[in-house]
Parts: structure tokens; sequence; C-alpha cells
């Protein structure tokens, strides 16, 4: 009996604990689940929490939240989804429909974004994602989804206009076999399309790949005068190495995804990745707002936040924070703000359109002496470009 | 022709990579029925103790593979006496040592993966290390991978030679082809499985110490390389040394071969489809009798 | 206990089961749809591994196939019929299977059905990307999350039935055989290859029904997502706590596992992993024979009073 007694024991306890914890009613509670484990960690821990808690310091710092002219202080929940949908959504559950959070704060990733946005939808919690991509999102139409990065066809589209404008006439693509890879492969091939630069050669490959030194080889062989990785952390790190072992140097060299990671440059050298290009948005000398960030980021993490990104997770939080302080707490009315109006970021102006932010264009940074320079377009540019790529070293 | 050279040297430094992780692996089942499926962790710690000394102290981390070898064989042993004596004293049949085994396995990577993720945070790890090129015939590699390859091999080899001529080595040999025999002549499962246990581990820090040179580290790093030693030694023969070596060799070379003459993409798919061909044809593995 | 007793009880619980929609929260009855889940997949998994002493980590491929075949269908099939149609898909796949790699044993087997799993991940990623130029798809229209629990739980109460039907009558008495020897089975007359690729498919035919009635919570399905090892590992982990021989054992192991792994999770956000791992290890080092044997322990004493 001692063991029934035990177990009926355990579960009324543990069904305490999961039961709302009431907070002050001063504070505003923000919510949100991410991954602190699993396959999403890393990108996660990079790009996102950190974010996400230095801006409730930030804020309490200063006094709080203004919400209709009194300054509440924000508490904020967070926990683990192990990178697993369910265990992401029943997260999300908890926070909405039992603890009854004020605001919520998106997951990590394409993949959990998608899973979320039915839910956040039926509760009426507005999703400012940072780290969702992808015209398959939009194509929901899901009114409180909000994604912060640019769309793959705008990215790809600058680079094609930045290629064109130096005379690029061929290139060579390889991208990763996830539907990141392929809708930017998909939008790279119609922009080059477009601009009359020719693909002479494609290959995909599967997440996870330890070795590519044969597929660099053929496309070597090929000679194309750009070459472009659509690519995630992983094998970012891995082409690039492999890329200088066999001294495959075109005029351009592009990676995507893991490019704009401080430890990219750390990893490789920064000599080594001197004219690598890839995604990226911004650097600290895009503007005084953007140098704030950055030392604020710094100091508070004691490591660089990454050029792509972070910035516009930190955009996103600002205009989460804009939006209440002009109209409250009422999640629709936050939403039909955030939807109607024009915001001042960190990234520059934002705005939705339809859910997408039409505002920041594609942007082509460059690593040169160990920073991510934006080179592309002329209004963001940071530094003028170097092409075609030096040497590595 | 250098086209050749340089798949087939691809080919064998993705291999005795392979080689290097499986062996260890290899060694703790093949002797004690342990299917430690928390090795690619331990391979983590390695790494993450060299990042360590080499960001911190500054030390070359190829002179500091001695350090992380001992330092993950006393692990080793500690995790030995602490979560498998008892399973491997106590079952009453080998399939419940390996069931039991899985699970304080699992339990391991728990718990080692999840204090990494405490104390170093998440985040892509890494440092620069012989970024140079290596020309060989015409073939070019970076220096690193090179240099891992002839660790791996170094290593892999001498423990090869103390199975074959050492006494501790016939010891285990002895131990794998027959437990009660082995003592009934006097051989002291009380030393041989600890240190054998310990030295599965060595092998694997040593494994991820090599690997922090060239690829960058996370907590979840090891994971791929638990499942990937898992095939070399099932490939090459459960219990046989020599076996994972020639296995990794072998799915190195279907990789390599694989990528160039059909797609990268079906990388996996080859891996996977040479395996179970293997397995068809020869249930118990390639290498063994 | 017989089949038929085993049965009623079983009804009993189900329909209990059945009305916590109106009793709990969103949030609790999420709770309570994962541990359904994991029960139904350890008691499927349990089926043919438990008697057989086979280690299969197929699990996670006959879940993801299950998903697809949801994705697959999504607008053409109605709910229930994709449900029973992902069921068949991962019973046919693991007939087919079974019948080339059930001659394996112990690690053999174990490392090839993971590659099995594997396989069927990456070929799906490539038929995908090569005929259908993607690799994700979305599951718009879904049915009330009430309605998904309702499935999970008939599922896996059928999981349980079977469980109990496989048991008490010749097939399992021909697994138990395979288990404990199985050459001196075959000469006793039991057909071990018809025997043992019989229940793995019936056993994948749940995993997979269950992955098919899980896939519309995900909006959007993708090989990286429902081939997650994480699944079948767990599976497997919470078949074993429980004890793979009993019935009992796994369905106890799935709620207590459930409602353990969120309670640490919920609060201690960062170190709840390591206390997992930690508790994994003292109870197999001193728990070995499982949940179940604490019934075991606690009827043998209560006979004995």
């Amino acid at each position: 009996m001692g063991i029934v007694h035990f177990v009926r024991g355990a579960a009324a306890v543990a069904l305490a604990a999961m039961a709302a914890v009431p907070a002050l009613a001063q504070d505003v509670r923000i919510g949100y689940a991410i991954s602190r484990s699993g396959p999403g960690a890393p990108g996660a821990q990079t790009s996102q929490e950190p974010n996400y808690i230095m801006w409730a310091e930030q804020v309490n710092a200063a006094g709080g939240l203004n919400v209709g002219g009194k300054k509440r202080k924000i508490e904020l929940i967070g926990y683990d989804d192990r990178t697993d949908a369910e265990t992401m959504l029943r997260t999300y559950e908890k926070l909405m429909t039992s603890d009854k959070v004020d605001l919520i704060l998106p997951p990590w990733g394409t993949g959990l974004n998608f899973a979320l946005m039915p839910l956040a939808q039926r509760h009426g919690y507005p999703m400012l994602s940072p780290t969702a991509t992808g015209r398959k999102l939009l194509s929901l139409k899901n009114p409180y989804f909000f994604p912060l990065l640019q769309q793959p066809d705008v990215m790809m589209e600058a680079l094609a206009t930045f290629l064109k404008a130096r005379g690029t006439k061929t290139a060579a693509v390889v991208h990763v076999d996830e539907l990141f890879g392929l809708e930017q492969a998909a939008a790279l091939e119609k922009a080059f399309k477009e601009k009359g630069i020719q693909i002479i050669e494609k290959k995909s490959y599967p997440f996870g790949v330890k070795d590519l030194q044969p597929v660099l080889r053929d496309i070597k062989a090929k000679e194309p005068g750009a070459f472009i990785a659509l690519s995630y952390p992983p094998d970012t790190f891995l082409i690039t190495a492999q890329s200088k072992a066999l001294a495959f140097n075109p005029s351009a060299f592009y990676a995507a995804v893991g490019t704009a990671f401080p430890i990219y440059r750390d990893k490789m050298g920064a000599a080594t990745v001197e004219g690598v290009m890839g995604l990226g948005t911004w650097n600290p000398k895009s503007g005084p707002a953007a140098k704030a960030y950055f030392d604020a980021h710094v100091a508070r993490w004691k490591k660089e936040p990454d050029r792509w990104a972070s910035a516009h997770c930190w955009a996103g939080l600002q205009i989460l924070q804009q939006a209440v302080e002009k109209v409250g707490l009422d999640r629709k009315k936050i939403r039909d703000y955030i939807a109607s109006t024009e915001f001042d970021t960190v990234i520059g102006k934002i705005r939705f359109k339809n859910g997408e932010n039409v505002s920041t264009p594609g942007v082509v940074s460059q690593w040169q002496n160990g920073e991510f320079e934006v080179v592309w377009p002329p209004e963001r540019a940071t530094a003028s470009s170097q092409f075609p790529k030096p040497g590595w070293n | 022709m250098s086209l050749w050279f340089e798949l087939i040297a691809s080919g064998l430094i993705t291999g005795g990579i392979y080689a290097v992780v499986a062996i260890g692996l290899n060694l703790q089942y093949g002797l004690m029925r342990i299917l430690n499926i928390s090795h690619g962790e331990f391979l983590m710690l390695g790494a993450y103790l060299t990042w360590l000394a080499h960001t911190v102290l500054q030390v070359n981390p190829l002179a500091f593979l001695p350090v992380v070898a001992l330092v993950m064989f006393v692990a080793g042993v500690l995790v030995y006496r602490l979560c498998f004596y008892r399973i491997v004293s106590t079952a009453p049949a080998v399939e419940v040592i390996e069931a039991r085994s899985l699970l304080v396995g699992f339990g391991l990577l728990y718990l080692v993966q999840n204090l990494a993720y405490l104390a170093w945070g998440a985040d892509l790890r890494g440092y620069s290390f012989l970024v140079e090129t290596l020309e060989i015939g015409g073939a070019r590699f970076n220096l690193n991978r090179v240099v891992v390859f002839g660790f791996a091999m170094a290593a892999s080899l001498a423990l090869l030679a103390v199975l074959r001529f050492t006494l501790i080595g016939k010891a285990v040999r002895a131990m794998m082809q027959s437990p009660t025999g082995a003592q009934l002549v006097g051989i002291d499962t009380k030393v041989l499985h600890p240190v054998v246990f310990g030295a599965g581990l060595a092998l694997a820090g040593v494994a991820g110490a090599l690997l922090s040179t060239v690829f960058e580290i996370s907590p979840a790093m090891g994971e791929p390389y638990t499942v990937t030693a898992l095939i070399v030694i099932v490939l090459g023969g459960l219990g046989s040394a020599l076996g994972s070596l020639l296995g990794g060799f072998l799915l190195g070379l279907v990789e390599t071969f694989g990528m160039h003459f059909t797609s990268p993409s079906l990388k996996m798919v080859l891996s996977y489809g040479v395996l179970i061909a293997v397995l068809l044809a020869r249930p118990k593995g390639l290498f063994t009798r | 206990m017989n089949s038929r007793h085993a049965l009623l009880a079983l009804l009993a619980g189900g329909l209990a089961l059945a009305a916590l929609p109106w009793l709990l929260s969103d949030f609790l009855l999420a709770l309570a749809l994962s541990c359904v889940m994991y029960a139904g997949l350890a008691v499927s998994w349990s089926m043919f591994c438990g008697p057989t002493n086979y280690l299969s980590l197929a699990t996670a491929a006959f879940f993801g196939l299950g998903t697809y075949v949801t994705a697959w269908g999504a607008g053409a099939l109605p709910y229930g019929l994709s449900v029973l149609a992902g069921g068949l898909v991962a019973a046919g796949f693991a007939a087919l299977i079974g019948a080339a790699v059930l001659h394996l044993r112990g690690a053999y087997f174990a490392v090839i059905t993971f590659g099995m799993g594997e396989l069927v991940r990456h070929g799906i990623t490539y038929y995908e990307k090569a005929f259908e130029g993607t690799v994700g798809r979305i599951i718009a229209e879904a049915p009330e999350s009430t309605t998904v629990y309702w499935m999970v739980l008939l599922v896996s109460m059928g999981a349980v039935a079977a469980a109990v039907l496989v048991r008490d009558h010749r097939l399992g008495l021909a697994l138990r055989g395979i288990g404990s020897d199985e050459e001196r089975a075959q000469t006793l007359g039991v057909n071990a290859r018809r025997s043992k690729i019989a229940a793995f498919a019936l056993s994948a035919f749940f995993a997979g029904a269950l992955g098919a009635a899980m896939a519309v919570r995900w909006t959007y399905i993708d090989p990286l997502t429902v081939f997650n090892p994480f699944i079948g590992f767990q599976t497997v982990l919470i078949a074993m706590v429980g004890g793979a021989q009993t019935i009992l054992g796994p369905i106890a192991s799935a709620v207590v596992f459930g409602l353990l792994t969120e309670f640490l999770r919920l609060q201690f956000p960062y170190l709840f992993l390591v206390i997992l791992g930690f508790l994994l290890i003292l109870l197999v080092l001193y728990l070995p024979g499982g949940i179940a044997s604490l019934f075991e322990r606690w009827r043998w004493r209560r006979g004995n009073v």
C-alpha cells in the first residue's frame, strides 16, 4: 500500500507544482519556450534567448515597461522545449491557457514557429519571430505571425544584383537538404536567371555531413565565377576549411547561415575568412543604435552578437515594447498596431505588409579585417566590397 | 590518377576518425557486453577539455593528448565502478547486461551532455589550429585533418599491438573468447573490466581532442559519432578491434566514393545501404570468423 | 487475470480517460495526450520486444512513416482513415524489413533497425526533394485537440488490447518460446519466422497509427522533426524502465515518466535533464526489474499477509 500512497502523493505534488504560479499583479508576465538542449540549442542560444534575457533586464533596470503611463516590471518565464515540437506546444498551452501570461516570445527555428502559429492565433498572441524564414510560413496568412528576417527571394535578389554589377557570369551552388536550403536555392535560381548569371553546377548534401572535399573538387574544376553555399553552421565551417585546402578561390565565395557568427571568424581564423561573403544584416558600424546594442551584448554576455538574426531578435523586442507602450496589454490592439505601424529599430525602419517585413532590404555582407562588413546595398554599406575575393591565407 | 588518390585519401581520413571512435566502444562491448550509448558524450568531454586547455592555457592540443587520455581513463574507471560494475556482476544473462547497460548509457548521456550545457552553454566553440594546406602527390588536404588521421591511426594501431602482444592484451582476448575459461586460468575480471572500460573512454577522449582541432564543438557533438561508431562495429564485427578499424575505413571510402559518383544527398542512404547489405550477407559482421 | 478481465479493465480505464477533456485544462490535457501516446508506443514496443528479448530501435521509423502518411493524404483522406492508413503502411514496412533482418540478434538487430529508420528518413527526404521539390509539408486543416486526444487514446487502447490478446494466445506463447530458446521452440513446432514477422508488424501498426494521429498537431511536417530519434529512444526507455515483459509496467512507466519529466522541466528549467539522467541510472541500478517488479513485490507481499 505504501507505494500506492507514495505515487498518489507524488502525483499530487507534481500537479500542484505545474499549476500556475501566481505572480505579483503589477508585473508584466512574458513567457516562452526555447531550445536549451537538442539540435536547435546552438542557434537559439547564439541568436535568441540571450536577447530575451538582456531585454527584460534592460527594461527592468529602467524602471519597467510603460503600460498606460505606469511602469511595470517584466517577469520573464522561460522553459526548455528540447527542440521537440510536442514539448514546445505543451509549454505554450500552459503559458497561454493556464498561466495566462500577458505576452509570449517565439520559439527557435522555422519548424517550431510553424507548429506554434495556429495556437498563437487561437489565443490571440502576436509572434514576432526572429529565426523563422520562408514563404511557406507566410502562405498560412496567419494574422498574428510577424517574421523579422528577410525572405529568401529578397536575400538572393540582392546577391544576384551585387554579383551582376561586378560582371559575374557563372556560378556554382551547393545547398543543404532542408527547407531553408531548398527555398534559398529556388530563389537563387530565379534571381540568377533574371540577371543572366548561369548556374553551371548545383549539388545538394544532407545536414550533418563531415566531408565535402570530393564535391568541392568537382566544382573547382568547372571554374565558376561565384560559389554560393546555402548552408547551415556546421557545413559553412566545413566548406570554408575544405575550399581553402583545395585552393578553390572563386571571385565570390558566399556561404549562408553561420558566416555571421563571431565563432566563424574565431574558429577559421580572421585571415582565413577575409573576403568570405554571407547572410548578414548589420554590424556595430551600422549606426549608433547598433553600436549601443553591440556593446551592451558584449558587456552582458562576454560574447559578440551574431551579425544577422541577433539584431533582428532585438528589433522584434523593440517593436513589442513600442507597441505595448502605445496601446497597452490588449493583445488584439498590439497585433493591429504592429501590423499597421512603421517602427524604428536597431536594424532600421521595419514595417509589415501582409505579415512580411518589407522594410529590411536584402543585404550582402563580407568579412574584412575581422568585421562582417555590409557591402550591399550601398545605402546600408559599412565598407566597400573586396571583389574579387583575395586568395586564402 | 590524382583524382583517385585524393578520393581514397579523403575516404581513409574520414574512416580513420570513425575507427578510433569505434574501437573504444567495441572493446567495452566485446569484453563486458556493455553497450555504452553515452560513448560520444565522453568524446565531447575530451573535445571540451582540449578546447579549454588551448584557449585558456595556450597548450598545444597535440601535447595535451596524454593528459586527456589519462583524465578520461580515470573517469572511465570511476564510471565503471559507479554505474556498470553492479550490472555486470549481478545480471543473470548477457542480454540483460546489454539492455540494462543501454539504459544506464541513456542516463549518462543525459547527465553528461546537460552538465556540459550548464558548464559551457550551447554555443558553438572552437579554435583555429594547423589551418595550413598540405599537398601530397598533387592532392591537397587541410593539415589538421591529416594530423588527426595520423594520431588516430597511431592510437588504434598501438591498441591493436597491446591486444596482440602484451599479457593484458592476451587476457582481454582470452576473456572475449571464453569468459569462464579465462577465469579458470586465473584472469581477474575485477582488474580487467575497469581497465578496459577506462581504455575505451580514453580512446573516446583522444578522438574528441583530435576532432576539436578540425571541427567546431558543442555539447551535443557526440551523438552522431556514437551512431557512426555503432554502425562501424557492427560492420566490422562485435568484439573485433581489427574489424572496427577496417569497418571504419570501409565506411569512409563508401561515403567518399558514393559522394563523388552519385550525389552527396545520397550519402546516408549509401552508408546504411552498405550496412544492411553486409549484415544480410554476413550476420556477424565482415571480419569475424 | 485472464484476457476477458483484462479487456474489461481496459475498457473501464479507457472510458474514464475519455472523459478527461471535460475535466482538465488545455495544458493538462496536452500532458495527458503525451502520456497516453507514450503508453501506446511503449506497449506496442513491448508486445514484440518483451517476450522475444529483441532490442528494436525502429519505433521512430514507424512513427515517422505514419506522420508522413497523414501529411501525404492531407486534404484527401479523412482523419480516421489516415490514422488507419498510417498504421497499415508502417505494418507493411515492418513486415518487409522483418523478413530481411529478424534473423539477427542483440546489438546487430538494434543497430540495423536504427539504420532502417535512418534509411527511411533519408529516403523520404530524397524522394520529396527530387520529385516534389520540397522537404516539408504543411497540414493546414487540423482537427480539434480533443479529437486528437480521443484518437490517440483509441489507438493506444487498441495497442493494449492487442498486447493482452497476443500474450494470452498462441502467438504470445510462441514469442516467449523464441525469447528463451529459439531452436528449441522451433523443434517444438513453432514457426519462428512467421511468428516474429507477424508480431513485429503488429507492433509497428500501432506506432505508425500513433504517428499518423499526432501529425496533425504540428502543422509542419519535415523529416528532421518527425523521424526524431528522441521519440524512439524515449519509447524504449519507458518500456524497459517499466518492465517490457509485462503490459502494466510500460503503461505505469509512461505515466510516471511523463509526469516526472514535465514536473522537473517546469521546476528546474536548466537542471532537469541532469536530474533525469541521474534518476535513470539509480533506477536501473537499484530497481533492475523495472516498475513492474514493484507490482510483483506488492502482490507477493499481499498474498503472504
